[in-house]
């Protein structure tokens, strides 16, 4: 009780403004956008020397890496058929992230999705595209939601460490997978752990030369309802009243279970979509190793984005470009693919570390001008 | 300590502040909520690094950065909350921290952990039981088991925050004989208190602080309760009513005024109509409880068979010993944790409906904990502002965050907020300010069922006012109010009815006037019932 | 059976190191989520330095390192710079994994890759690893309650600001947990090619290192129960290998589920238990004015 903050003399009852001044809000934009640039040019800086001491170029292997996707349509259409599963995978991570949950599941319910899709395109080839394209969307997002479900059933009604659940109903998906496209549909012709092809009319359409399939656009709605639904649904809100005070958002009204398992939900749904989008517009079937890394580029994204729900299909961009000029970096410079793993990870890392240094800069400003405007307010107060 | 200074951002806690401490003397550390007395101590005991200034111990400087230094220089210290891990048994937890094999007794010889508390316990009067886990030890052992803790390790000096709190009159009585009993044994104690009653029983001096500067430090002899309260009050600026509020408040507070006087006299600007009603007419009631329980683990509820009935504007006190089951309550009244039993406003039962329903029909809850239950620390104004009432503003899901921020701005200048911004994160804003933040919530629902939870703890004199004219407003304006707190001097002040909360149950009742201190006390540690 | 029964104690070794690291960590309130990277980085350096350098014990003390070191940035960040313990674990779970692989590609690159000499027998049929294991389960038992450092390790995961006030050092206690654990982690992970594979590949762990988090709950955070849950574990991952190779009519795949799933089921159990240390994955600030 004694231990409560005195009044801060902070601002008086008659100035009270609905946001802070437009020169102070450029101000905090301005040292927001300070610990991306630290930790962008650091760890390319650490990169760049591990590059060096493996005995390859690195100004080679940036320049490979960071324009391969603008060079001509085919590394565009490379680059947004990266983006779109990423931009999904990452929201499916941010979303329970913002109640305070995290789902690492991302590629199970990815792998579940693109099951599901398999199944309705190989065993209703024949239905016309109208009702069969819609049919593989949505039971591939619903296999997703399902498989998410069940951890998050896990977690309400018996605590099950979400993590956990997760990241164990991964390896079973592995399972599923490999059961599905090498006994139940496999492809006999195809060697290894690969399906039957859909029907015709399950297949996304594509657009342009090479084609980019119309999966990337169904992503981009996805992508701007979600930012929108975060900044300025009821649903939006309450998400993030858990994620910022779980008991306090209970005890007014908000049922937080609710809220966490359908965010863990939705997440699913999400994950499922892109694994059906893979199916539908990429390989036209499932098979082994369709979740590639994108649960792994994901996190990454959703943590770079700091679980900001209108930031995440920028950084999948970014992410996306360095993962399809990794392997024109390999060839052109000699580098391992591995370093851009290492690089995406370092962005993160050093991210984190430069908020802490940023925050502290700003609270060692703050503390100087408090102690100077007491010291002039008080001029026998020892300094 | 000299010169002492410590600031947390932009807040001066502390500004080059004094403290002595003699030989075989109990110091009263004296002051207000906020006036820095545990800061300092906190300082003395190496948990804040203060900014500037000095420590001597015994005529020597000693530099304390941590409280392994503290606990060297021979510092212990008895926090408020009790620093305990509750998985520990009573003996690991006053070992912890020490080297158990290198233990010298008074004679010369060596003895065991065992034998140290079993010798510290009884030539000071702390009685233990050095097997039990401390989770399951009632308040006052466990204050016991701090003070053997601090002794354990040679403690010379030892701080007591705010002992009694939570203490029985009989525990209070054997904790003041401990004291006395470590000072005759050479040791020196300093009690941080706000009750000067307490200081004038067991002192030798005190040193008044007050917004964190020194302000007087003087011999019990030389003093007297009166003006020792002056002291801590100090002059107020401001016009000669607010003056006057301020100081009632002040003495309601800190427990000074006759307190029969104090539960006569209702504050001069709001004159509870609810008051005047009921002894004309009995009004029907606005809000009936009926066999309200909270079942407990162990078979013994929580809350046992609580009937109210309440008529509009009408404020029911809840006096009663912390840990007798009011948060449990206060959750159970107002639809936060499940229940059996009725509980209805207006005529709509609302036990087994979720929280939202208990809203919605008006039922308002001011927490105790503001930080842990009140707020989104993380969250502006607005947005803290907006929480249980969002899905009622919304249109189609989705929330109007201009016509909010123009709702915020209004109540930030109507609850005198003192804030840069509405979108400043409340998590940033002092005690007083957040709760003021609760409250302009609050009163957005139009309440008809208001309970609050220990309102005032922290507050400033200026935001305990604050807190009370609005809760007399409310009920003037036919809202039912229900104030839970351990400050029987606030229920007292405040309520039409008081009630104790003793044990999960209610017992007693008395209208106002009728309430007499000693009764509820003796009701509070269950003799009376 | 025998042959059963020696197959499960040494499937029994890495889950008891990474599991015992686990809550050697989290007894300090480190709770480290990087173990699947841990394991992988211990597998490779393990691997490239038993192979380059000659012998198995230089790989594992390289391995021990190696991990050390991410474990020692993770309690760093998360005591010093108070982040967030789950995003730096996950963060450093990359890191573990994309460095595990890159240096096994630097090293050995594309070739086919060479065996490294399995850990020689010590008695029964069993290498000096397994005793170590079982050794290191008793031993920390007996630390953690019977040794005043021990209960001043447990302190900090209990109630740090009760250590802190007593004159423990949290953020020590928790830099060297969390380091130490870790290390234990990246053993565990060293372990796999020196017993199973003979070689390191970036699937070598699978899932392992969360099962062994599992594993952590599972026992209750306590080093003898985790001794006893390690068995079952084992005997799970062994039960699916065999069935696997020897077919018992049902298809491989379904088998193979069975360590994830059986899992699963028990966590319903294990979280029933609630035994677990109070400030396990929170951080401590000194100076915070909010009563934790």
């Amino acid at each position: 009780m004694s231990s409560d903050l005195q009044e801060a003399p902070t601002g008086t009852v008659d100035d009270v403004a609905v946001a802070p001044p437009l020169a102070q809000r450029a101000k905090s934009m301005a040292y927001a956008a300070i610990p991306y640039v630290i930790a962008v040019l650091a760890a390319f800086v650490v990169v760049g020397v591990l590059i060096a001491v493996l005995g390859h170029d690195p100004a080679k292997a940036f320049r490979a890496v960071l324009t391969n996707s603008f060079r001509n349509e085919t590394g565009m259409v490379q680059t947004v058929h990266k983006w779109a599963p990423l931009t999904l995978l990452s929201l499916a991570f941010a979303i329970p992230l913002g109640a305070g949950r995290f789902n690492i599941g991302g590629e199970g319910q990815m792998i579940l999705g693109s099951v599901g899709a398999a199944a309705v395109g190989i065993t209703m080839s024949d239905l016309p595209m109208v009702v069969l394209l819609p049919l593989v969307i949505v039971v591939g997002t619903l296999a997703g939601a399902v498989w998410a479900g069940i951890s998050a059933w896990l977690m309400e009604s018996f605590h099950v460490n979400e993590i956990l659940s997760t990241v164990l109903l991964n390896f079973v998906s592995f399972e599923v997978l490999d059961y599905v496209a090498s006994v139940v549909w496999s492809d006999p012709g195809a060697g290894g752990a690969v399906t039957l092809p859909i029907g015709d009319g399950a297949v996304l359409p594509g657009i342009g030369r090479p084609p980019m399939h119309t999966g990337v656009l169904l992503v981009l709605l996805v992508s701007v309802v979600a930012a929108v639904m975060a900044k300025r649904s009821v649903a939006g809100f309450e998400l993030r009243a858990v994620g910022l005070n779980e008991r306090a958002s209970q005890l007014h009204g908000i049922r937080t279970g609710r809220v966490a398992v359908t965010s863990m939900i939705v997440a699913g749904g999400l994950a499922g979509l892109a694994g059906a989008i893979e199916v539908s517009g990429v390989h036209q079937r499932t098979l082994e190793g369709i979740q590639s890394n994108f649960l792994l580029l994901g996190i990454i994204i959703g943590l770079i984005a700091r679980g900001s729900l209108t930031a995440v299909p920028f950084v999948a961009f970014g992410i996306a470009v360095l993962e399809v000029g990794a392997g024109s970096m390999q060839r052109v410079s000699g580098a391992p693919v591995e370093i851009v793993l290492i690089l995406e990870g370092l962005i993160l890392l050093f991210l984190l570390m430069s908020d802490v240094a940023t925050e502290r800069l700003q609270r060692a400003r703050a503390g100087r001008s408090a102690r100077r405007a007491s010291a002039t307010a008080t001029p026998g107060a020892p300094a | 300590m000299s010169g002492i200074r410590k600031t947390f951002g932009p807040v001066v806690a502390l500004d080059g502040v004094d403290f002595t401490v003699a030989n075989r003397e109990i110091h009263g550390l004296l002051g207000g909520n906020g006036a820095g007395k545990t800061t300092l101590m906190n300082v003395l005991y190496g948990l804040y690094a203060p900014d500037a200034g000095t420590v001597e111990v015994d005529g020597s400087p000693v530099t304390i950065t941590s409280p392994k230094d503290a606990i060297t220089a021979g510092i212990g210290m008895v926090h408020q909350n009790f620093l305990q891990v509750d998985v520990f048994t009573v003996t690991e937890n006053i070992v912890l921290g020490t080297d158990s094999t290198k233990l010298v007794a008074p004679d010369g010889s060596t003895q065991t952990p065992a034998q140290r508390i079993a010798e510290l316990s009884s030539r000071f009067g702390l009685t233990v039981d050095p097997g039990a886990r401390v989770a399951d030890l009632p308040v006052g052992v466990r204050q016991r088991v701090e003070i053997l803790k601090a002794l354990y390790r040679g403690a010379k000096v030892l701080v007591l925050d705010e002992p009694t709190t939570n203490l029985t009159p009989q525990e209070v009585d054997d904790l003041f004989s401990s004291m006395r009993a470590i000072v005759d044994d050479g040791m020196s104690v300093v009690l941080i208190t706000h009750k000067i009653r307490e200081t004038m029983e067991v002192c030798d001096r005190m040193t008044v602080m007050r917004d964190g500067r020194w302000i007087a430090t003087v011999d019990k002899a030389d003093t007297t309760a009166d003006d020792l309260a002056a002291t801590m009050i100090g002059e107020i600026a401001g016009g000669d009513a607010e003056a006057a509020a301020l100081a009632q408040t002040a003495q309601v507070s800190l427990g000074e005024e006759e307190l029969g006087e104090a539960s006569l006299d209702t504050s001069s600007e709001a004159e509870p109509e609810g008051a005047a009603a009921d002894t004309v007419t009995p009004t029907p009631a606005r809000v009936t409880v009926r066999g309200l329980t909270v079942a407990g683990k162990g078979g013994k509820p929580l809350v046992d068979d609580v009937t109210l009935s309440l008529r509009p504007g009408e404020i029911l006190g809840i006096a009663g010993v912390a840990g007798n089951g009011q948060g449990e309550l206060a959750e159970a009244l107002t639809g936060t944790r499940s229940a059996t039993g009725s509980l209805s406003v207006d005529g709509a039962e609302l036990v087994g409906r979720p929280t939202a329903a208990w809203l919605g029909s008006g039922v308002v809850y001011v927490p105790e904990d503001r930080q842990r239950d009140g707020i989104l620390p993380g969250a502006g104004i607005t947005e803290n502002l907006v929480l249980g009432s969002h899905r009622t503003r919304a249109k189609a899901g989705m929330i109007n965050w201009r016509a909010a921020r123009t709702e915020a701005v209004a109540a930030i200048k109507e609850f005198s907020v003192k804030t840069p911004s509405a979108a400043t994160p409340c998590g940033q804003l002092s005690g007083g300010n957040i709760q003021r933040v609760i409250l302009a919530r609050a009163f957005a629902h139009n309440p008809k069922l208001l309970l609050l939870h220990n309102p005032t703890r922290g507050l400033d004199l200026r935001s305990t006012q604050f807190v009370y004219d609005r809760v007399r407003r409310a009920a003037s304006q036919g809202c039912v109010v229900i104030v839970i707190s351990e400050d029987l001097d606030e229920v007292l002040a405040l309520s039409d009815r008081v009630t104790v909360a003793y044990s999960g149950r209610l017992v007693g009742e008395f209208a106002r006037g009728e309430a007499n201190p000693y009764d509820l006390g003796r009701l509070m540690t269950g003799v009376g019932a | 059976m025998s042959e059963f029964l020696t197959l499960t104690i040494t499937a029994m070794v890495p889950f008891l190191f990474v599991a015992q690291g686990t809550m050697l960590s989290g007894r300090a309130g480190i709770f480290n989520v990087a173990q699947e990277g841990l394991m992988l980085l211990g597998a490779a350096v393990g691997y490239v330095v038993s192979l380059k350098a000659g012998g198995n014990v230089v790989g594992l003390v390289a391995a021990a390192l190696a991990g050390a070191l991410v474990g020692f940035i993770l309690s760093w960040a998360t005591t010093s710079l108070r982040l967030d313990q789950f995003v730096v674990g996950l963060a450093l779970f990359f890191l573990a994994g994309g460095t595990a692989s890159l240096l096994y590609r630097v090293v050995i690159g594309n070739d086919e890759p060479p065996r490294i000499a399995p850990l020689p027998d010590l008695v029964f049929g069993q290498d000096a690893l397994v005793f170590v294991a079982v050794a290191l389960s008793l031993f920390l038992w007996w630390w953690l309650y019977r040794t005043d450092a021990g209960m001043r390790l447990r302190s900090v995961g209990e109630n740090p600001k009760a250590a802190d006030s007593l004159g423990i050092n949290v953020t020590r206690t928790r830099l060297w947990a969390g380091t130490v654990g870790a290390a234990l982690m990246a053993v565990g992970g060293a372990y796999l090619p020196m017993v199973f594979s003979g070689v390191y590949a970036d699937g070598i762990v699978a899932g392992r290192g969360w099962l062994a988090i599992a594993l952590a709950f599972f026992g209750g955070w306590r080093p003898q129960f985790i001794l006893a849950g390690s068995a079952f574990f084992a005997a799970m991952e062994v039960l699916a290998q065999r069935a696997q190779v020897s077919g018992i009519g049902v298809p491989h795949q379904f088998v193979s589920m069975l360590p994830y799933v059986a899992t699963l089921v028990v966590m319903v159990f294990a979280f029933r238990w609630a035994l677990v240390p109070q400030f396990l994955g929170k951080n401590y600030d000194r100076e915070s004015r909010i009563v934790g």
